[in-house]
Protein backbone atom coordinates (compact mmCIF):
# COMPACT_ATOMS: atom_id res chain seq x y z
CA UNK A 1 0.00 0.00 0.00
CA UNK A 2 2.55 2.79 0.89
CA UNK A 3 3.89 1.90 -3.14
CA UNK A 4 0.64 2.97 -3.81
CA UNK A 5 0.24 5.92 -1.83
CA UNK A 6 3.86 7.19 -2.80
CA UNK A 7 2.83 6.81 -6.69
CA UNK A 8 -0.89 8.30 -5.83
CA UNK A 9 1.33 11.46 -4.20
CA UNK A 10 3.29 11.06 -7.60
CA UNK A 11 0.39 11.52 -9.65
CA UNK A 12 -1.52 14.62 -8.48
CA UNK A 13 2.70 16.36 -7.87
CA UNK A 14 3.11 15.96 -11.70
CA UNK A 15 -0.54 17.26 -12.49
CA UNK A 16 0.02 19.93 -10.29
CA UNK A 17 3.39 20.79 -11.92
CA UNK A 18 1.21 20.49 -14.96
CA UNK A 19 -0.72 23.42 -14.06
CA UNK A 20 1.64 25.63 -12.54
CA UNK A 21 4.41 25.26 -14.63
CA UNK A 22 4.98 28.18 -16.62
CA UNK A 23 6.52 27.06 -19.65
CA UNK A 24 3.69 24.88 -21.64
CA UNK A 25 6.70 22.23 -23.01
CA UNK A 26 7.13 21.65 -19.27
CA UNK A 27 3.56 21.12 -18.60
CA UNK A 28 3.30 18.86 -21.39
CA UNK A 29 5.99 16.90 -20.30
CA UNK A 30 4.86 16.93 -16.72
CA UNK A 31 1.10 15.64 -18.28
CA UNK A 32 3.04 12.51 -19.72
CA UNK A 33 4.60 11.98 -16.13
CA UNK A 34 1.43 11.87 -14.36
CA UNK A 35 -0.26 9.30 -17.14
CA UNK A 36 3.01 7.22 -16.15
CA UNK A 37 2.24 7.21 -12.54
CA UNK A 38 -1.69 6.17 -13.33
CA UNK A 39 -1.02 3.87 -15.72
CA UNK A 40 1.70 1.83 -12.90
CA UNK A 41 -1.50 2.41 -10.24
CA UNK A 42 -3.55 0.73 -13.18
CA UNK A 43 -0.92 -2.30 -13.27
CA UNK A 44 -0.83 -2.35 -9.76
CA UNK A 45 -4.72 -2.63 -9.29
CA UNK A 46 -5.11 -5.64 -11.58
CA UNK A 47 -5.74 -4.06 -14.79
CA UNK A 48 -3.02 -4.26 -17.28
CA UNK A 49 -5.36 -3.97 -20.21
CA UNK A 50 -6.21 -0.46 -18.88
CA UNK A 51 -2.88 0.53 -17.54
CA UNK A 52 -1.32 -0.55 -21.28
CA UNK A 53 -3.80 2.13 -22.95
CA UNK A 54 -2.76 4.58 -20.54
CA UNK A 55 0.72 4.58 -20.58
CA UNK A 56 1.00 4.37 -25.10
CA UNK A 57 -1.91 6.32 -25.71
CA UNK A 58 -2.40 8.96 -23.02
CA UNK A 59 1.13 9.15 -21.93
CA UNK A 60 2.54 8.80 -25.72
CA UNK A 61 0.35 10.10 -28.41
CA UNK A 62 -1.40 12.85 -26.32
CA UNK A 63 1.87 14.42 -25.54
CA UNK A 64 2.74 14.01 -29.01
CA UNK A 65 -0.43 16.18 -29.95
CA UNK A 66 0.61 18.46 -27.51
CA UNK A 67 3.89 19.44 -28.29
CA UNK A 68 2.75 19.39 -31.91
CA UNK A 69 0.35 22.27 -30.85
CA UNK A 70 2.60 24.26 -28.47
CA UNK A 71 5.25 24.04 -31.80
CA UNK A 72 2.43 24.97 -34.26
CA UNK A 73 1.75 28.19 -32.08
CA UNK A 74 5.39 29.10 -30.99
CA UNK A 75 4.31 32.79 -30.64
CA UNK A 76 0.77 32.23 -29.00
CA UNK A 77 3.20 31.06 -25.01
CA UNK A 78 3.53 34.40 -23.36
CA UNK A 79 -0.13 34.70 -22.46
CA UNK A 80 -0.35 36.22 -19.22
CA UNK A 81 -1.94 34.63 -16.09
CA UNK A 82 -3.29 36.56 -13.06
CA UNK A 83 -0.68 36.72 -10.61
CA UNK A 84 -3.38 35.98 -8.19
CA UNK A 85 -3.64 31.87 -9.79
CA UNK A 86 -0.18 31.14 -8.36
CA UNK A 87 -0.62 32.63 -4.64
CA UNK A 88 -4.35 31.54 -3.81
CA UNK A 89 -3.49 28.15 -5.20
CA UNK A 90 -1.85 26.44 -1.81
CA UNK A 91 -4.40 27.96 -0.03
CA UNK A 92 -7.13 26.68 -2.14
CA UNK A 93 -5.38 23.36 -2.44
CA UNK A 94 -4.57 23.12 1.34
CA UNK A 95 -9.13 23.99 2.52
CA UNK A 96 -9.92 21.21 -0.28
CA UNK A 97 -7.87 18.41 0.84
CA UNK A 98 -8.90 18.76 4.44
CA UNK A 99 -12.32 18.99 3.34
CA UNK A 100 -11.74 16.17 0.91
CA UNK A 101 -10.06 13.91 3.01
CA UNK A 102 -12.67 14.28 6.33
CA UNK A 103 -15.55 13.92 4.33
CA UNK A 104 -15.04 11.91 1.83
CA UNK A 105 -15.38 8.75 4.39
CA UNK A 106 -18.77 9.90 5.56
CA UNK A 107 -19.79 10.29 1.74
CA UNK A 108 -19.28 7.00 0.74
CA UNK A 109 -20.47 5.23 3.51
CA UNK A 110 -24.18 6.40 2.31
CA UNK A 111 -23.38 5.03 -0.60
CA UNK A 112 -25.38 1.25 -0.58
CA UNK A 113 -23.37 -1.68 -1.15
CA UNK A 114 -23.66 -2.85 -4.57
CA UNK A 115 -23.60 -6.56 -4.97
CA UNK A 116 -19.97 -8.17 -5.27
CA UNK A 117 -20.13 -11.10 -7.11
CA UNK A 118 -16.77 -11.97 -8.63
CA UNK A 119 -16.93 -12.05 -12.81
CA UNK A 120 -17.05 -14.62 -14.43
CA UNK A 121 -15.02 -14.61 -17.84
CA UNK A 122 -11.96 -12.64 -19.17
CA UNK A 123 -11.36 -9.30 -19.92
CA UNK A 124 -12.41 -9.59 -23.69
CA UNK A 125 -15.29 -11.15 -22.78
CA UNK A 126 -16.59 -8.31 -20.87
CA UNK A 127 -15.41 -5.57 -23.60
CA UNK A 128 -16.86 -7.91 -26.72
CA UNK A 129 -19.93 -9.33 -25.44
CA UNK A 130 -21.29 -7.74 -22.58
CA UNK A 131 -20.51 -3.80 -24.22
CA UNK A 132 -20.92 -4.71 -27.59
CA UNK A 133 -23.57 -1.61 -28.77
CA UNK A 134 -20.99 0.52 -26.46
CA UNK A 135 -17.93 -0.08 -28.95
CA UNK A 136 -20.62 0.98 -32.25
CA UNK A 137 -20.69 4.31 -30.27
CA UNK A 138 -17.03 4.53 -29.59
CA UNK A 139 -16.42 3.62 -33.65
CA UNK A 140 -18.76 6.23 -34.12
CA UNK A 141 -17.15 8.99 -32.10
CA UNK A 142 -13.25 7.63 -33.51
CA UNK A 143 -14.90 8.79 -37.05
CA UNK A 144 -16.67 11.63 -35.93
CA UNK A 145 -13.02 13.60 -34.44
CA UNK A 146 -11.41 12.17 -37.43
CA UNK A 147 -14.14 14.07 -39.94
CA UNK A 148 -13.34 17.31 -37.78
CA UNK A 149 -9.70 17.24 -37.81
CA UNK A 150 -9.92 16.92 -41.79
CA UNK A 151 -12.57 19.35 -41.86
CA UNK A 152 -10.79 22.15 -39.46
CA UNK A 153 -7.52 21.51 -41.79
CA UNK A 154 -9.21 21.12 -45.17
CA UNK A 155 -7.55 23.43 -48.15
CA UNK A 156 -9.33 26.56 -48.78
CA UNK A 157 -10.85 27.57 -52.21
CA UNK A 158 -9.24 29.25 -54.75
CA UNK A 159 -12.23 32.01 -54.48
CA UNK A 160 -12.68 32.19 -50.94
CA UNK B 1 -16.31 -0.11 3.16
CA UNK B 2 -12.65 -0.65 2.00
CA UNK B 3 -10.19 1.72 3.32
CA UNK B 4 -7.82 1.69 0.45
CA UNK B 5 -10.75 2.84 -2.06
CA UNK B 6 -11.54 5.75 0.28
CA UNK B 7 -7.64 6.78 -0.02
CA UNK B 8 -7.91 6.60 -4.15
CA UNK B 9 -11.48 8.49 -4.08
CA UNK B 10 -9.55 11.32 -2.08
CA UNK B 11 -6.98 10.98 -4.66
CA UNK B 12 -9.04 11.35 -7.15
CA UNK B 13 -10.76 13.95 -5.99
CA UNK B 14 -7.71 16.04 -5.51
CA UNK B 15 -7.39 15.62 -9.41
CA UNK B 16 -11.15 16.78 -10.11
CA UNK B 17 -10.27 19.86 -7.81
CA UNK B 18 -6.57 20.14 -9.89
CA UNK B 19 -8.34 20.58 -13.11
CA UNK B 20 -11.08 21.82 -11.88
CA UNK B 21 -8.43 25.21 -10.73
CA UNK B 22 -7.24 25.05 -13.37
CA UNK B 23 -10.04 25.69 -15.89
CA UNK B 24 -11.53 28.52 -13.81
CA UNK B 25 -8.29 30.58 -13.46
CA UNK B 26 -5.98 30.08 -16.38
CA UNK B 27 -6.57 31.93 -19.38
CA UNK B 28 -4.03 30.03 -22.05
CA UNK B 29 -6.28 27.82 -24.04
CA UNK B 30 -3.59 25.19 -24.22
CA UNK B 31 -3.26 25.18 -20.24
CA UNK B 32 -7.66 25.09 -20.01
CA UNK B 33 -7.18 21.92 -22.11
CA UNK B 34 -4.41 20.67 -19.99
CA UNK B 35 -6.84 21.34 -16.91
CA UNK B 36 -9.49 19.08 -18.73
CA UNK B 37 -6.75 16.12 -19.49
CA UNK B 38 -6.37 16.23 -15.43
CA UNK B 39 -9.96 15.76 -14.84
CA UNK B 40 -10.08 12.89 -16.72
CA UNK B 41 -7.57 11.32 -14.99
CA UNK B 42 -9.69 11.89 -11.71
CA UNK B 43 -12.53 10.70 -13.34
CA UNK B 44 -10.75 7.49 -14.45
CA UNK B 45 -9.04 6.61 -11.32
CA UNK B 46 -12.15 6.90 -9.65
CA UNK B 47 -13.67 4.24 -12.16
CA UNK B 48 -10.76 2.22 -11.78
CA UNK B 49 -10.86 2.23 -8.57
CA UNK B 50 -14.50 1.65 -7.64
CA UNK B 51 -14.60 -1.52 -10.03
CA UNK B 52 -11.12 -3.18 -7.60
CA UNK B 53 -13.46 -1.95 -4.93
CA UNK B 54 -16.57 -4.12 -5.92
CA UNK B 55 -14.40 -7.02 -7.69
CA UNK B 56 -16.03 -5.60 -11.26
CA UNK B 57 -12.13 -4.96 -12.52
CA UNK B 58 -13.34 -6.07 -16.31
CA UNK B 59 -16.28 -3.57 -16.84
CA UNK B 60 -14.22 -0.75 -14.73
CA UNK B 61 -11.40 -1.58 -17.47
CA UNK B 62 -13.35 -1.33 -20.64
CA UNK B 63 -14.79 1.78 -19.44
CA UNK B 64 -11.59 3.31 -18.54
CA UNK B 65 -10.36 2.02 -21.97
CA UNK B 66 -13.31 3.15 -23.78
CA UNK B 67 -12.74 6.70 -22.16
CA UNK B 68 -9.33 6.56 -23.34
CA UNK B 69 -10.24 5.71 -26.62
CA UNK B 70 -12.63 8.91 -26.91
CA UNK B 71 -10.22 11.52 -25.26
CA UNK B 72 -7.81 10.77 -27.77
CA UNK B 73 -10.47 11.84 -31.02
CA UNK B 74 -11.60 14.59 -28.41
CA UNK B 75 -8.09 15.86 -28.18
CA UNK B 76 -7.29 15.57 -31.68
CA UNK B 77 -10.44 17.17 -32.48
CA UNK B 78 -10.13 19.93 -29.85
CA UNK B 79 -6.40 20.74 -30.56
CA UNK B 80 -7.01 21.78 -34.10
CA UNK B 81 -9.84 23.98 -33.40
CA UNK B 82 -7.16 25.57 -31.06
CA UNK B 83 -4.22 26.13 -33.93
CA UNK B 84 -7.28 27.48 -36.31
CA UNK B 85 -8.12 30.14 -33.26
CA UNK B 86 -4.26 30.27 -32.61
CA UNK B 87 -4.06 31.27 -36.84
CA UNK B 88 -7.10 33.42 -36.71
CA UNK B 89 -6.09 35.97 -33.42
CA UNK B 90 -2.83 35.40 -33.33
CA UNK B 91 -2.95 34.55 -29.45
CA UNK B 92 -3.99 31.87 -26.99
CA UNK B 93 -5.80 34.18 -24.82
CA UNK B 94 -9.07 33.50 -24.19
CA UNK B 95 -9.85 37.01 -23.08
CA UNK B 96 -9.30 37.91 -26.78
CA UNK B 97 -12.01 35.15 -28.34
CA UNK B 98 -14.45 37.86 -28.15
CA UNK B 99 -15.18 38.52 -31.30
CA UNK B 100 -18.54 36.26 -31.65
CA UNK B 101 -19.95 38.55 -28.26
CA UNK B 102 -23.23 40.08 -28.51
Amino acid sequence: MTVQILLLVGLLGASALAILAKDLLKSAISLAVASLFLGIIFFRMGAPYAGVFEISVVAGLITVLFMLTIALTAQGNDVRESKLVKTVFPLFFIVFALIDALVMKGILSKIPALEAAAEAGTFGDVLWKERSFDLVGQLAVILAGVFAVLALFRKRDHHE
Amino acid sequence: MNNAWVLYLVFAAGLFFLGLYCLLTMRNLIKLFIGIEVVGKGVSLALLATGWARQSIFLAQSLVVTYIVIEVSLVATALAVIINLYRTNQSLDIRKLTRLRG
